[in-house]
């Protein structure tokens, strides 16, 4: 096991060396063949390198989003076409191009000059489409990038004083330097490796694993979305030019589907969720397709001459692109970014410590206060003209049977759901009137009935996105994750993948997650369900103290009621979408309507009229109340 | 000494001369394999290579000059077509013969241009493609030639008012139709009307409602649509009942197309060649599926072989092999002989002149010939 407070520094370290790696895997690629094939392997590597720069954009949007998007055709058919009018020679443009509007004539710009320009117009471009495509998840947002290749093809297609129509597009200035497009790709792999683990690429991954849990931070999910979007179609912009400038001509159709799904067949067979995936991808892919078309003119292997089998490439590449999907699903690199972890042996040595953040000062009291909440679902009343509090420094439970509203509740109070009537307040805040992702910024941290980690993140990352997305920096945030690491047990576990975790430490990872945000108040929606008695136990002691020592105020719903009376000072009671109940938990156990809600009525008459009974401890509290 | 060094160096001399004369005349093929292009660079290629085959048993070009062919597959993949022809003029290539279309012409031109190496595409009709430089060259009969013919017979037919259904999706769907509404325009016919359509668009009755519906309704429709298009639209016009007479360019000149039956009877299209019986392309028919099996049944096969001819008749004015010389001379050329049909670089943009024939679809799914001629130049639209 590694020292925690280390991790921090090591994952800088492990996220260096990985970034470092897939450079050096590209590097060794192209000098190979280089070396091996001379000028022929150099052609191949120039344009391996034009693809990685287009994959790794595109799997900026896709890695970061899980979106698959079909749409960069057009990121790409806007930068060539523009760098093209740019650095065009005059005389050709004059009689290729003679109705080109008079500001884009006679350019002549060099490239240097050129592509900031273009990425200018990209980055217009992109927030320009991104604020429509940002606002869509899923598959409606991969068919809104399929119609904005469609409506550039067009446009493409349809400007024929820009572009010359359906017809070659011819002049463009051919930059065939090895040295520099292997840079633009490197540049591009620098660029996609430091956007994935900042911040934003921190959050961008935090949203595409679950949504809602991200929003319960305060992680503005669209804007995560729009962010990668706008880096990944600028770059897409860049990787367009060069490829613009690798080929000379073209026509809107070269950016049309076949060199989409080329990409995004490269970035699939090597991993969407990785940038080390796109590059492998699109490594693998070349040297297949180069492999294969050496023999489809027919050659002479081992003595044995094979045929001309022209389409060979088609078939192998069609082969080969089944087989990784049967065998590795998630692409040759896999979920995971290529490299060593922060728990690899080679990072052992590091010694620079973090430390963590010193316990936090009692917090700034303050109540949430549910006042008349009311939701119903297609007619049924779910919750009921509810009112209660749950103020800091004390621990309130929220019980009843299945079905009575309880996390229904939580998400009305967490603005998860808006509620039909009623009001959700904290201090003089009414929260059902602030958007989703905002109310974690009145100090209010929450974690779900159904497990919602970020499952492609460490258990470490998890943390760090909840103390990230609190507003706090990065030194900050790292102390603060170590501290919440540590008090949740999961010093052991930081480097590993939330998905890999025991259900147990999912369960404490959620719950260190949402502390990590430093919450005023804290709801958790049945955080010990489906642990075993010494790990509830345990959990049992964890929030005691932590709730004591920060003077927190807990919203704690459980069906275990021996837990809940034990933390809890304050008890809600709710039934049938209503509030029947509420008191010490002296009071619940012995209120007759609480114990009739449980049992039934004939039952609770037995139990109530026997006097001689012991009332500390009912029969229904000995376990768990069967569901 | 002067004289032993006198005689080392005539025998350098002539060592390094022979082994020019025996060294191989490096042709560089793009052709793709797989993809759009594929109908096109492949059955060109097979007659190209079936050409310079015999040729080569002879000894080679004119007798003297063996050729050696590296062919590369492109895919239709314009960035592969980039890339094959670097490794081809690396390796030696002095002639480059480029894919069936203007993109990969083209951007295969601009590589060949710094060394001036002649390059002439398979069956490119685009007339825009010769732009790029004095080494481009076209084989086919362009799309300005075949409208300019077609026009010039449509009105001699008698037709007055044309309709035009093109695709702006490629410049032959766009342009050929174009061409026509010019060259019918100049001759005293008139563009009635024009409608748009998608590659691979499955349905064309909209298209049909609004020629049905004209104002003034044509009495002849013109189209460079392809398959699957040309078929789906003209099955809507006959359903619908339109008999109006239809036109189209050289892609109909295919055995799917005929095959369909009673909808394209009557069908008129232009061609680079036709097979007559007796003549040079209906021997070298006869003679490839002899060597080969496979029946040419297209005019790709024939103008691959012709331009086989056209290189051995440039290579033949030029007196040797070298690039500049043998682009010269291929613009040069005046009345060359083909098999397919003769052509004519002098004069032109180095889109060759060539005779085009009019062909009908009879209703039992074979072609007729119509006419053979060679665009009126006053008529030909420019491109």
């Amino acid at each position: 096991m590694s020292d925690l407070s280390t991790h921090p520094a090591r994952l800088k370290i492990a996220n260096l060396v990985r970034t470092g790696l897939t450079v050096l895997v590209l590097l060794l690629v192209v000098t190979g063949l280089s070396m091996v094939l001379g000028r022929m392997g150099e052609r191949i590597a120039l344009q391996m390198a034009v693809n990685v720069v287009a994959v790794v954009a595109l799997a900026i949007y896709c890695g970061n989003t899980g979106i698959v998007s079909f749409g960069h055709g057009a990121f790409l058919a806007l930068g060539a076409y523009f760098s093209g009018i740019l650095t065009m020679p005059a005389a050709l443009q004059r009689s290729a191009l003679p109705d080109l509007p008079g500001f884009l004539a006679g350019h002549e710009l060099s490239l240097w000059v050129s592509l900031p320009v273009v990425a200018i117009a990209g980055l217009a471009f992109a927030v320009l489409t991104g604020s429509v495509i940002a606002r869509l998840v899923g598959a409606s947002a991969t068919i809104a990038t399929l119609g904005l290749l469609i409506i550039v093809h067009s446009v493409a297609i349809g400007a024929r004083e820009i572009t010359r129509g359906s017809q070659t597009f011819y002049g463009v200035p051919r930059v065939t330097d090895l040295a520099v497009m292997v840079g633009a790709a490197i540049v591009a792999v620098i660029i996609a490796r430091t956007y994935r683990e900042s911040r934003w690429g921190l959050f961008a991954r935090a949203a595409r694993d679950d949504s809602d849990a991200a929003t319960a931070l305060g992680i503005d999910t669209r804007r995560t979305r729009f962010l990668s979007w706008c880096l990944s179609g600028t770059l897409a912009t860049l990787a367009g030019a060069l490829y613009g400038h690798m080929l000379g001509a073209f026509s809107p159709a070269s950016f049309y589907l076949p060199l989409v799904f080329a990409h995004v067949v490269m970035m699939i067979v090597g991993g969407t969720a990785a940038v080390s995936g796109a590059v492998v991808g699109v490594i693998a892919v070349t040297l297949l397709q180069d492999t294969v078309r050496q023999f489809e003119g027919g050659a002479t292997v081992f003595g044995i001459a094979l045929p001309e089998v022209f389409g060979l490439t088609t078939i192998v590449l069609g082969l080969a692109i089944l087989l990784v999907i049967w065998a590795r699903p998630q692409g040759l690199v896999g979920g995971f970014e290529w490299g060593p972890t922060a728990e690899a042996r080679l990072l052992k040595g590091i010694r620079k410590a973090t430390e963590p953040a010193p316990p936090s000062a009692s917090v700034a009291p303050a109540q949430l206060e549910a006042d008349g909440l009311s939701k119903s679902f297609a007619g049924v009343k779910a919750v009921a003209n509810v009112s209660f509090q749950a103020p800091t420094g004390r621990v309130t439970g929220l019980i009843g049977p299945n079905g009575a509203g309880k996390s229904t509740l939580v998400n009305l109070l967490t603005r998860a759901y808006q509620p039909d009537d009623g009001a959700a307040r904290i201090g003089d805040v009414d929260l059902t009137r602030v958007p989703h992702h905002k109310v974690a910024g009145f100090g209010i941290a929450r974690s779900f009935q159904n497990l919602r980690l970020f499952r492609g993140l460490t258990a470490y990352e998890n943390v760090l996105v909840a103390a990230l997305a609190s507003g706090r920096d990065r030194g900050a945030a790292a102390s603060v994750t170590l501290r919440e690491l540590a008090a949740l047990d999961l010093a052991d576990v930081a480097g590993e993948r939330a998905d890999n975790l025991p259900y147990g430490a999912r369960k404490r990872l959620e719950i260190a997650r949402a502390l990590a945000q430093e919450p005023q108040i804290l709801l958790l929606d049945e955080p010990a369900a489906g642990m075993n008695p010494t790990e509830t136990e345990d959990l049992g002691d964890r929030l005691s103290e932590i709730a004591a020592a920060r003077g927190i105020g807990i919203l704690l719903i459980d069906h275990d009621l021996r837990f809940v009376n034990r933390l809890c000072d304050w008890i809600v009671v709710m039934n049938r979408g209503q509030l029947i109940a509420q008191g010490t938990p002296d009071d619940i156990r012995n209120d007759p309507s609480v114990i009739e809600a449980y049992i039934g009525r004939g039952r609770a008459a037995q139990t109530t009229t026997k006097p001689d009974e012991p009332t500390t401890e009912p029969k229904y509290t000995m376990g768990v109340v069967p569901s | 000494m002067k004289l032993r060094t006198l005689l080392l160096a005539s025998a350098a001399a002539i060592g390094v001369a022979g082994a020019g004369a025996a060294e191989d005349y490096v042709i560089g093929v793009m052709s793709a394999q797989s993809g759009y292009l594929a109908p096109y660079d492949g059955p060109a290629y097979a007659g190209f290579q079936y050409c310079i085959d015999q040729m080569n048993a002879a000894g080679g070009l004119n007798g003297t000059t063996p050729v050696k062919l590296i062919v590369r597959d492109t895919r239709s993949d314009i960035a592969e077509g980039v890339k094959v022809v670097q490794e081809m003029i690396d390796e030696g290539a002095k002639f480059v013969v480029s894919s069936a279309d203007a993109d990969p012409t083209i951007a295969a031109a601009q590589i060949t241009a710094a060394d001036g190496i002649p390059t002439m595409t398979f069956a490119g009709t685009a007339p825009v493609l010769t732009l790029v430089g004095e080494h481009v060259f076209g084989s086919y009969p362009a799309d300005n030639q075949q409208a300019a013919v077609l026009a010039g017979y449509a009105r001699d037919q008698g037709f007055e008012k044309v309709w035009l259904v093109k695709s702006p999706d490629s410049a032959y769907t766009l342009g050929g139709p174009e061409y026509f509404g010019e060259a019918f325009t100049s001759l005293g016919g008139a563009v009635v009307g024009e409608s748009s359509y998608s590659l691979n668009q499955p349905d064309f009755s909209a298209i049909v409602t609004t020629i049905q519906n004209a104002g003034d309704a044509p009495d002849l429709i013109v189209t460079w649509a392809w398959e699957p298009d040309f078929p789906a639209l003209i099955r809507a016009l006959r359903g619908a009942g339109v008999e109006t007479q239809v036109m189209g360019g050289d892609v109909l000149d295919t055995p799917t197309v005929r095959g369909l039956g009673d909808v394209v009877a009557g069908t008129v299209h232009s061609s680079g060649g036709f097979p007559d019986e007796g003549s040079a392309y209906a021997d070298f028919i006869e003679a490839f599926k002899a060597e080969t099996g496979t029946t040419p049944d297209n005019n790709y096969y024939v103008n691959g072989c012709d331009i086989a001819h056209m290189i051995e008749q440039a290579v033949a004015a030029a007196g040797s092999t070298d690039p500049a010389a043998v682009s010269a001379a291929m613009a040069g050329i005046e009345g060359g002989k083909g098999i397919m049909s003769d052509f004519t670089f002098a004069g032109t943009d180095r889109m060759p002149l060539r005779e085009v024939v009019i062909a009908r679809i009879t209703a039992d799914g074979e072609k007729e010939f119509v006419l053979r001629e060679a665009a009126d130049p006053a008529i030909l639209p420019q491109p």
